[in-house]
């Protein structure tokens, strides 16, 4: 598949994780990792979501429990750029660091940090002034973040841009912006990945579920080949490959018939 | 695995990539050219077996197809002439006001695959086509008509009345597509039916072998 997986399940903002983390509940964060890299993610994220006087211990915590099960690499997310940065040192194979943008030092601090490494980088569309409202301002910020990147060589390939993927009720244009932003971003960098929460899309609507494969569908048509999501849903997962397989990016369809036989969607046997 | 065996089950995944090079080293182990032919044509009725009884899919089985073709490009200089295609020629088409060509096809791959030479006469084809290219092709061992349509099935019975009263001889015919069965298919007189793909390129063997 060339969509690239981040797994998103390993986040202290969800209940059950947050439980798993304050009991050290191990096993709880080592099945979640061993899941996740058997379905198919190529990054697991690992977000403590804790205070910050604890953020680092945990992320340690979290980043060891996951390397003990699996080589699939870490996403390091969280919001502060420090302790991406300490996190880092942490992981025993580059990853992805989740994320930076334009808000503050953020990316002064990361992109020097992985200059001459493997890691690659989520960078979100968004600066001091919050999360630009055009799409002329999201592609000036991303203008802004590839002369970055160019200062401290990073290649555009290590690179995911995110360009913020926001809630669709209050959308007056559906994802008009989204996929505007999409299709430039990757027109001027082929090598470049373009990325999003896709749950995001349907923040306050019922049955989620629809909108977030609708939304996945019509982003990777626009040429998003990067998603943070959970892999162990295996509607979405079929999907991805039914889209690639669409999109001629999947010769005759044979990573489609593959991942069934794998069972990774389809009915189970 | 021995490297014939290892052709064969590469073959039989499909692996464009790999089969022209491990023929190659077949024949470098001094593997004999008709042996990694009849391994080839093993492994693909195998995966005609595997088709017929719905365990692969549409695509797999040409991939595999198109796996065997790389490897018998690089056995055909060590082939006499004509040995990869020893049973004869076989005429197909898809009978006259009918355009369907994707069963036709998979049906033409198959039987090739399983050693024919094919002479792939296309779509909506008249019984005088099909007489021409009898006449015109050496050694033709089969005939196979395809249809898709049940309006089609009136051409489908004309077409084999027409070449079995052609007073042409030396071959069988074998008919198939959607709605035919295999009673229609004794009906009309023809020789054979086949409800696949995979199944057509088994009856086919077993008629130039009666």
């Amino acid at each position: 598949m060339e969509m690239i997986i981040i797994a998103e399940k390993i986040n202290g903002s969800i209940p059950s994780v947050a439980k798993a983390i304050a009991q050290k509940d191990a096993d709880f964060i080592r099945n979640l990792a061993k899941a996740q890299s058997g379905a198919g993610a190529d990054f697991i994220d690992v977000c403590a979501s804790v205070d910050t006087d604890m953020e680092v211990e945990t992320m340690k915590w979290l980043i060891d429990l996951v390397q003990e099960v699996t080589e699939t690499p870490i996403a390091i997310d969280s919001p502060s750029a420090d302790v991406c940065a300490e996190a880092l040192k942490l992981c025993k194979r580059p990853g992805l660091v989740n994320s930076v943008s334009l808000e503050g030092d953020k990316i002064d601090i990361i992109f020097p940090v992985i200059a001459d490494t493997k890691w690659e980088c989520a960078a979100l569309l968004c600066d001091d002034t919050g999360i630009p409202k055009s799409s002329k301002k999201r592609l000036e910020v991303f203008l802004t973040i590839m002369e970055k990147a160019k200062e401290y060589n990073i290649d555009p390939s290590r690179l995911h841009i995110d360009p913020i993927i926001e809630m669709l009720c209050t959308s007056e244009t559906g994802i008009k912006i989204i996929v505007d932003v999409m299709a430039r971003i990757k027109a001027q960098y082929p090598a470049i990945h373009v990325t999003g929460a896709a749950s995001n899309i349907s923040y306050n609507l019922p049955a989620r579920q629809r909108i977030n494969q609708a939304f996945v569908v019509l982003a990777m048509n626009a040429g998003m080949d990067s998603v943070i999501l959970d892999p162990l849903n295996r509607n979405i997962m079929g999907l991805i490959y039914a889209t690639e397989a669409l999109l001629g990016k999947d010769e005759y369809c044979i990573e489609y018939i593959n991942a069934y036989r794998e069972g990774v969607f389809g009915t189970k046997k | 695995m021995s490297k014939i065996e290892e052709v064969k089950s590469r073959v039989e995944a499909g692996k464009t990539k790999l089969v022209s090079g491990l023929v190659q080293e077949a024949l470098d182990e001094g593997n004999s050219p008709n042996d990694i032919l009849q391994c080839m044509i093993d492994g693909m009725k195998v995966v005609g077996d595997r088709f017929s009884a719905g365990e692969i899919f549409v695509p797999e089985m040409l991939i595999a197809a198109k796996a065997m073709k790389k490897g018998v490009e690089v056995l055909e200089p060590h082939l006499a002439d004509g040995a990869s295609t020893s049973l004869g020629t076989c005429i197909i088409g898809t009978v006259e006001g009918d355009l369907h060509d994707i069963g036709k096809n998979l049906v033409s791959l198959m039987i090739g695959s399983a050693g024919f030479h094919m002479v792939d006469l296309g779509v909506d084809v008249p019984a005088a086509k099909f007489f021409d290219a009898i006449k015109q092709n050496k050694n033709v061992k089969l005939v196979a008509c395809s249809g898709l349509l049940t309006t089609t099935m009136p051409a489908m019975k004309e077409t084999v009345k027409a070449i079995k009263n052609s007073g042409l001889t030396g071959f069988k015919v074998i008919v198939g597509g959607a709605p035919i069965t295999p009673e229609y298919a004794s009906e009309i007189g023809a020789d054979a039916y086949a409800p696949d793909a995979g199944a057509a390129a088994e009856k086919a063997k077993e008629m130039v072998a009666a």
